[in-house]
This record gives structure tokens, sequence and C-alpha cells, in this order.
């Protein structure tokens, strides 16, 4: 098992730009070097490792919560204790799946303390385009989609946001959520017949 | 509808709704570094042990003045327990007031009969799964951790559910609406 050293000297950014230039003198460089400077409390770089992350855990996060103010309080919560934990981090896993998995956790626990404290949902903003007709059924049939996702359990809702979102493998998503892998490939199995039923059942609602 | 097609939908259905989302995340990276600045990621147990030990600028011999005087500060500290916990005729055994600063092995056990996958999350681990196993397949999981003194949060997952009232906790409290439970190690009420 290898573990990210603690550097005792400072990890110097090796690109040849200027900060004022290029917006950060971390832009660029690899993550194993990312990781490395943050250890030594280079916050600037973590700064650059949550703008690469953040799209990933922010979808993750509002897939799993089905909420946008609990995900984005959620993904900032996670970058945060992943650096305060950054010395648990081993290099032999993914970054991704190890901060997937902080941010699922804090998920889990964000839902728990739903279920006693519900908060009404914002309405959901339509995408702009050419042909409001064509953007209003393809709309349409994506919000039937969420819907439906909002209500499956969060058993089957979690693993198809991570395979449909994140587009990870049977064997992460099981490890993300401390699950077989097995296991993985049944609840997404069975959370898309239920989520296909959900969505055709709103369509029959609804003629 | 195709199963192509219901995967197609589903995809742009999540990745949509985050595009229309992300918007709100802008600057957040900057929020998270000066709320982080001058705050270093925190020491393991091992990692403060490393760099007690690390060679000083004083060189090897501000080295030895470091490891000589926790020595002698555990000396001290062991000829006084020592003393504290002496039998006293008549009386009961005194218990030492001070708590050792070493790690101790805490011992995490679940019943959980027919279990494929068992873990225990606190904020000893950041709350990332550490496994139990069953080795022998009676159904009572198990894990060891080193802990060193202090007060600790945690849960087990339980083929993924959450498992927050451990018999062997010495509290409980209510997160998020829920339970989790809570050890102290190395004081009062630990259970180790």
């Amino acid at each position: 098992m290898i573990d990210v050293e603690v550097e005792t000297t400072r990890v110097k950014p090796c690109i040849l730009v200027t900060e004022e230039a290029n917006g950060s003198v971390y832009r660029g460089q690899d993550e194993v070097s990312l990781l490395r400077a943050s250890l030594n409390g280079e916050t600037e770089a973590w700064g650059e490792m949550v703008s690469r992350y953040k799209d990933a855990v922010f979808g993750l996060c509002l897939g799993f919560l089905r909420n946008r103010a609990d995900a984005e309080d959620v993904t900032h919560d996670a970058f945060i204790r992943a650096y305060d934990n950054l010395r648990r981090y081993q290099l032999e896993k993914r970054f991704s799946t190890w901060i997937f998995t902080i941010a699922a956790n804090l998920c889990r626990n964000r839902l728990r303390y739903r279920r006693n404290h519900p908060v009404v949902e914002s309405p959901p903003n339509l995408a702009g385009g050419r042909d409001p007709a064509v953007i209003v059924e393809r709309e349409d049939r994506w919000q039937r989609i969420r819907e439906g996702l909002s209500r499956l359990p969060y058993n089957y809702r979690a693993p198809l946001v991570l395979r449909f979102y994140n587009d990870l493998s049977y064997r992460e998503i099981g490890e993300i959520l401390s699950i077989p892998e097995g296991t993985v490939k049944t609840r997404i199995h069975r959370g898309k017949a239920m989520l296909r039923k959900e969505v055709e059942r709103e369509v029959i609602d609804h003629a | 509808m195709l199963e192509n097609e219901f995967d197609k939908l589903l995809r742009d259905a999540l990745r949509n709704e985050v595009k229309s989302a992300i918007g709100s995340l802008n600057g957040l990276e900057t929020r998270i570094v000066s709320e982080l600045e001058g705050r270093p990621p925190r020491l393991r147990p091992s990692d403060w042990l490393r760099q007690l030990l690390a060679p000083t600028r004083a060189g090897r011999i501000g080295q030895l003045a470091v490891v000589t005087a926790t020595a002698a500060v555990f000396l001290v500290l062991g000829v006084f327990l020592a003393h504290e916990t002496m039998l006293v005729p008549g009386s009961e055994r005194l218990t030492p007031s001070l708590t050792a600063t070493v790690n101790r092995e805490i011992l995490f056990v679940v019943p959980a009969l027919d279990a494929k996958n068992v873990a225990v999350v606190g904020d000893f681990n950041g709350w990332e799964a550490t496994p139990l196993s069953d080795d022998n397949h009676d159904g009572i999981w198990t894990a060891t951790i080193p802990l060193s003194p202090g007060r600790y949060e945690y849960a087990f997952i339980i083929d993924g559910r959450w498992w927050g009232q451990d018999p062997l906790a010495d509290e409980y409290v209510r997160s998020f609406g829920e339970y989790n439970s809570v050890r102290y190690v190395g004081q009062v009420g630990d259970g180790a």
C-alpha cells in the first residue's frame, strides 16, 4: 500500500508561465504533483483539484440528493473533508473514486437528515434553444426521468447516477457504495426497470 | 422504448440537469482556497510521530534531544502512574486521571448473519469505509483500528445500509436526524 508521502520540501510548479498569464501556476500540472503540493499546505493546488472535479462531484450529489441547494453544500463539504483527510488517500486508488466515496457518504448523511426535515425542491430551469416545441418535448421527457429518479429508493438511485452520470464501472460503484459488484449490477438492472415503469405511469397519468 | 434509447435518455436527463445548475458553483474553488488558507491537511498519528523524530535544524543532536526529552516525560509519567495505581490497604485501586497519548487497538464488532459486506465509517477514517471481516463465517464481523485517545463518532454500513447504534458504544448522537455511535478512547467510558 503506497501512501502519499509528506514532502519535506515544497513542490515547485514546473511550468514556465506566470500566474497572471495563466490564472493559476497549477493549471496543467498532473494530479500527483497537485496532491503533493496540497499536502504541503499549498491550498491553491487544492483549488485546482476542486476546479477539475467539482462538476463530477456536484453531479453525483445532485443525482443522489435531488435538491440543488443540498448538492451545493455537500459538494463544498466533500472537498473540505477530503483536504482535511488527504493524508489517508492512497495513490493506488483513483482520486475520483476516493472523492466520490466521501461525497456519497456525506449525501447519505444529508438524506437521512432530510427525511426528518423535508424541503420543497425549486422548479427546474428550462434550457434555451431554437425550436421551443422540440425543446419543451425533450425537456418534458428529461423531467419525467428526473421525477422518476427522485421517487426511486436511494439504494437504486445511487448506482444509476454513478453509472449514467459519472460513467463508472460496476467495480468502482461497488467500492464507493460499499456493496459487492454483483449487487451493483442487480440494483442498476432493477433500478432501470423501476424507473421505466415510473416514467410510463407518468405518461399514462398525463394522457 | 429500446434499452439503449432509455439509457441515453437517462444519461441526457442527468447531464442536462447538472449543466443547467452548474453556474451556482462558480467561484467554489476560490471560496474553498480562502477557507483553507493557512490550514494544512490533518496529520495522522504516524506522521506526527515521524515529524517528531525527524532531524531538527540543529542536526542529530537536536533529534536526540527531542527523543531524550520525550523519553524523560514518559518516564516521569510512568513513575507517577505507578505511584497513583499502587494499592493502599483498605482502599480501592486509584484510577489514573491522566490518559496515555499512544494509540490503542480498538475492536469494532457487529453481528450481521447474512451480510455480504460490512464496513465502519467514522471521523477516524474521514467517513471513508474501513471493511470488517468475518473469516470464520459465523456472522460476527470485526475490525481492529488503532486510535489515539479522544472522542470518535462512527457508524457501520451493512450491505450498503447505515447502522448507527452499536451496542458497544459509549453513547449515541443524532447527526442529520439519525443516530451515530460514539466511543471515547483513553478516557472515562473507554470500552477498550
